[in-house]
């Protein structure tokens, strides 16, 4: 079954090119100074067309979390169990993403994890896992 | 926005069930003339239609956008109609509609009605729909979030900070319940009222969620007349009016969903809402919530200022939130007693206000119900609408 790959705007694509290359792009504004995300045509504070991208550390707390053991889409049924999680950049950006490579039970409120990326159909989603493993 | 412009004056509703067999014309034909009859009017003094668009059913949502119901049902008086769509908060802004035109002298009553039959929506295309729906595609739908985890997400965070337990935020099934086994409308009509231990016995879905505590998906359908507030005083008939509305915008997707501006959005509405009202809580009779899961009630009545903070999942836990508690709370059992109809549950929660307010709330009926809170929320949370509403006017 095919899994969905990432619906992206001409604005988003060099976010999506960054992954490929193993990194993770946090768009800015370089009028206002405004850290953007998810990636925009115009800065969201102050409309200014003036962006740039930089790469961000890649370290991040998370924030909260779900792990999930059914009634999700067929198509992630074999991925089950599985852990969603809203994660804090260091840059101060919050993301949803996966929490990989450790137990579900060892998950926890503001614990330091990491990006790497998961490839999809082309794509490379970034997911995070505890710092400590390596 | 204001003050006492409408009033609810007839209410018509179907009991929620599983109904493949009817068509959604069958329903709107019993809701709308139920309504009708119940307001005193004649169909021909219906002015003015507006229609919750049901987004899973695009058949039905398309005949209803372009108009067929006026002609359908031989409303001949009918000067407009129009369908919209805000998710859960459909209906908030169906009545604003109705609230403009009577307010502008477009019509002087207006129908404003809901109908959902899931059961004649394939799993498949359920399964899809929901998987989408207020789900940014980009963002957050290709690691696989669903409604449950999403909800699953707030709880987890909200009982973490706050200290709510698993037994206490199952005690908000065993409160829906209560109500909704009473309730003759409610899918789970008669059944067996679960303790908070059955529910965490239940298959855990995704953390901290329950089966029992997820939804059952159920077909419905309900309508409300109304008319300005000074003609619904002069038919001298029990009536909904409408005191006072307040809304906070937060974000379209879940991921960039501020949590402490979500807790202020409650509270601020509720008291603005209230404000104009000229009530406080403690003249509320009735807190009608409408949150689609019952893990979110604790944290609602916490930001209402009902519970104290911390608190919230103990009143439902002792049972304070329950029938025959001392704070009425969601008398329709909100979505996991009442069945889920999509955007229908927040209809049906209008209904429900204008019901205890007119004394037809039978075994439910809260005492001198003279204020209801009722609050509707879009999407996956987008938005958050309070509402006051009150038995009479000065």
């Amino acid at each position: 079954m095919t899994k969905p790959i990432p619906e992206t705007q001409p604005w988003s694509e060099k976010f999506w090119e960054g992954t490929k290359q193993g990194k993770l792009f946090i768009q800015v504004c370089k009028d206002c100074k405004s850290k953007i995300f998810y990636p925009r045509k115009f800065c969201p504070e102050c409309w200014s067309g003036n962006l740039d991208w930089i790469e961000a550390s890649g370290k991040a707390k998370i924030f909260t979390f779900s792990t999930a053991y059914s009634m999700v889409e067929p198509k992630f049924m074999d991925e089950l169990p599985y852990t969603i999680a809203y994660v804090d950049l260091e840059e101060g950006i919050r993301m949803m993403t996966r929490i990989v490579d450790c137990k579900p039970e060892d998950i926890s409120f503001d614990m330091d994890v990491e990006v790497l990326f998961h490839e999809r159909n082309g794509y490379f989603l970034p997911y995070f896992r505890p710092v400590s493993k390596k | 926005m204001s003050k006492g412009k409408i009033a609810i004056i007839g209410i018509g509703e179907v009991p929620t069930r599983n109904m493949p067999e009817r068509t959604q014309w069958d329903i709107i034909y019993d809701t709308c003339m139920e309504a009708v009859k119940d307001s005193g009017l004649h169909k021909n003094d219906i002015e003015g239609v507006v229609s919750a668009t049901p987004q899973a059913q695009p058949k039905i949502a398309a005949e209803l956008s372009f108009g067929k119901l006026p002609e359908e049902l031989g409303l001949k008086g009918c000067k407009d109609t129009v369908s919209c769509n805000a998710g859960g908060a459909s209906t908030s802004n169906c009545l604003r509609m109705a609230e403009q035109w009577i307010e502008s002298g477009i019509a002087k009553a207006v129908i404003v009605q809901h109908v959902t039959l899931h059961s004649t929506i394939s799993l498949v295309d359920q399964i899809n729909f929901f998987a989408k729906a207020g789900i940014d595609l980009q963002w957050e739908y290709p690691f696989g979030p669903t409604y449950n985890i999403i909800m699953g997400l707030m709880a987890n965070r909200f009982m973490h900070d706050n200290g709510t337990t698993p037994l206490e935020m199952a005690s908000v099934v065993t409160a829906l319940r209560s109500w909704a086994s009473r309730d003759p409308n409610s899918i789970l009509y008669g059944k067996e009222v679960p303790s908070p231990e059955k529910v965490l016995a239940s298959d855990l879905l995704n953390t901290p969620l329950h089966k029992r505590e997820s939804n059952i998906l159920g077909d419905g359908g309900c309508a409300m007349v109304v008319v300005s507030a000074e003609d619904a005083k002069k038919m001298k008939r029990p009536a909904a009016y409408k005191l006072g509305e307040s809304v906070r915008y937060f974000s379209g997707t879940c991921v960039m969903r501020d949590f402490d501006k979500v807790f202020e959005g409650f509270t601020v509405t509720a008291k603005e809402a209230m404000a104009q009202a000229g009530i406080t809580k403690k003249d509320v009779s009735l807190w009608n919530c409408y949150l689609a899961y019952p893990l979110g009630h604790p944290m609602m009545a916490e930001m209402l200022e009902v519970a104290p903070k911390g608190e919230g999942g103990k009143y439902f836990l002792e049972g304070r939130m329950s029938f025959g508690g001392d704070i009425p709370w969601s008398t329709i059992g909100d979505a996991p007693g009442r069945g889920h109809t999509g955007s229908g549950v927040s209809a049906a929660t209008y209904v429900e206000t204008a019901r205890q307010l007119m004394g037809k709330a039978g075994e439910r009926q809260v005492k001198n119900c003279k204020y209801v809170f009722q609050n509707t929320a879009g999407g996956s949370g987008f938005n958050q609408i309070s509402s006051i509403w009150g038995k009479e006017i000065k």
